[in-house]
């Protein structure tokens, strides 16, 4: 399934007994862009990230993907477009009862996506590519944190999704891991995974790694900016 | 006038808070039925290798402490009925005696406890962690419903474990207790076996399947449900634990008594009493 369009009409969402994260929004989302989105602490952004997840359904509006409405959907009937969806908590998220390496694996096993000795193949490839094989069969508490963050980075792209919705994904990362990454998703992209990046930061050093647009949430409301990549300003 | 409205409003929020609870808990089990069964083209695998891991935990890892139990109540059950029967001169009775106090109330009862207390805290306390360390959305986000694979296998395990758990305690009871008895009272193996088969009947099967079936479901569902209900916070996670304990006690002997009451009320109706 091929994911064409992201588009909020009149979404409105708040958590309880809090102020409104977005208020009738109408935003037509760019596509095949890296979009750094950016707000003030706590105006919302892993909440933003959630809704574009299908983790949290708004209280009002629509949510449309291909023109169809996510918060009419099932869990069944939005697993298509979830399984095009990677997304990357901001911290935790790995589950604690199995290994980094089955970590890895469990989605691609429990969609069986791709055979089970291609997906032990690409895992390893990946903990190797970044240098985490020796803990590949520690669990998650008995590993260093920035192994933590990164495999919960690493199981949002295991899947080569369309989609992929990062919350501040440098936060707790070694910086060799940064630049891999960063390396890993250009890949991704070339080859056709990942046309569509969402990336809650405030890192400006990390985010100028992309040529990223930006979507600016302000007081409930969505803003776009486009960004000349000849004229960012560019701190190294 | 008012302390009475107070009292009427006090009982109103009570029944509709308890309802409301009830609806919720039904409504989890419906959902989850529902995504096991059209899961099943996914992750069926991934769910088996879950609902073993809670037979082994709930199950296998409970035989010690059932067994030391079932021989310890089975003992004293064997030994006091024989002193008390003896001085009644109804040694005879002693088969449907223990049936009654052992297959029928004391066994569904006491594995209920013991599965409450070691499995029922565990799976409320694990369920609470993973929600609190964002598991249950990392599934979601994962495309695996938490229902399917986090509430299906742990009911159905639990229940799978509750069954075998019971029909161990009333074996070791039965038999065990016997073997320990045989230091004190002398009373033959014939005899006692005799006793036993007669006094069983097929209502037996029923109400152990009904009370350890159920009893197994009300535990695990309850605790599946008070695991889930932690929003994000670690802090909940003791609270959600004492409440699925406090709920599933209240609810299996709720229901132990209701089986008890419904099926001593239709023998009473059979021989005409009522």
């Amino acid at each position: 399934m091929k994911i064409e369009s992201l588009k909020f009409e009149g979404v409105t969402f708040t958590h309880e007994g809090q102020d409104p994260i977005v208020q009738n929004v109408e935003f037509d989302f760019p596509m095949n862009e890296i979009l750094w989105v950016k707000a003030e602490e706590g105006a919302g952004k892993s909440s933003l990230l959630q809704i574009l997840a299908g983790l949290q359904i708004p209280q009002s509006g629509k949510y449309l993907i291909n023109g169809e409405n996510v918060c009419d959907m099932s869990f069944e009937e939005f697993l298509p477009y979830r399984l095009q969806i990677g997304y990357s908590f901001d911290y935790g998220g790995l589950i604690n009862n199995r290994s980094l390496f089955d970590n890895l694996m469990l989605p691609l096993l429990y969609h069986k996506v791709i055979s089970p000795e291609e997906a032990k193949a690409r895992v390893e490839g990946l903990l190797k590519e970044f240098g985490a094989e020796k803990f590949a069969h520690d669990r998650p508490a008995h590993v260093p944190g920035r192994i933590r963050k990164l495999t919960c980075l690493l199981r949002a792209l295991v899947m080569r999704p369309q989609i992929l919705l990062l919350d501040d994904p440098s936060v707790g990362l070694g910086q060799d891991s940064i630049y891999a990454f960063v390396d890993h998703v250009h890949r991704l992209r070339k080859e056709g995974h990942c046309k569509h990046v969402f990336i809650s930061s405030y890192d400006e050093k990390f985010m100028n790694l992309f040529e990223y647009q930006i979507i600016h949430l302000d007081e409930g409301q969505l803003y776009f900016q486009a960004v000349d990549p000849e004229k960012r300003v560019v701190h190294l | 006038m008012t302390s009475l409205l107070a009292q009427i409003d006090s009982l109103g929020r009570f029944v509709t808070k308890n309802v409301e609870y009830t609806v919720r808990v039904f409504l989890m089990v419906y959902l989850s039925l529902r995504a096991a069964v059209l899961d099943k083209a996914q992750g069926f695998r991934q769910i088996v290798g879950v609902l073993s891991a809670q037979i082994y935990f709930t199950g296998w890892q409970a035989l010690p402490l059932i067994s030391v139990l079932a021989l310890g109540v089975g003992s004293v059950m064997i030994l006091q009925s024989l002193s008390n029967l003896t001085l009644l001169g109804g040694t005879q009775m002693i088969g449907s005696f223990l049936i009654v106090m052992i297959l029928r109330e004391a066994g569904p009862l006491l594995v209920a406890l013991v599965v409450i207390a070691r499995s029922g805290t565990a799976v409320a306390s694990e369920i609470g962690n993973m929600r609190a360390n964002r598991e249950i959305e990392a599934l979601e986000s994962m495309g695996i419903n938490p229902l399917s694979f986090i509430v299906f296998p742990r009911v159905v395990g639990g229940v799978l474990s509750v069954l075998g758990l019971a029909f161990y305690f009333n074996a070791i009871a039965l038999i065990g207790g016997f073997l320990v008895t045989r230091f004190f009272q002398d009373m033959s193996l014939t005899f006692y076996t005799d006793s036993l088969m007669k006094a069983f009947a097929k209502e037996d099967v029923l109400i152990f399947f009904l009370k350890n079936g159920f009893s197994g479901m009300i535990i695990f569902v309850v605790s599946c449900y008070q695991g889930l209900s932690v929003k994000r916070s670690p802090h909940e996670v003791p609270q959600v634990t004492t409440q699925a304990v406090v709920n599933s006690i209240i609810f299996v002997v709720i229901f132990n008594l209701m089986v008890s009451a419904l099926f001593y009320l239709n023998q009473l109706r059979s021989l005409g009493v009522v």
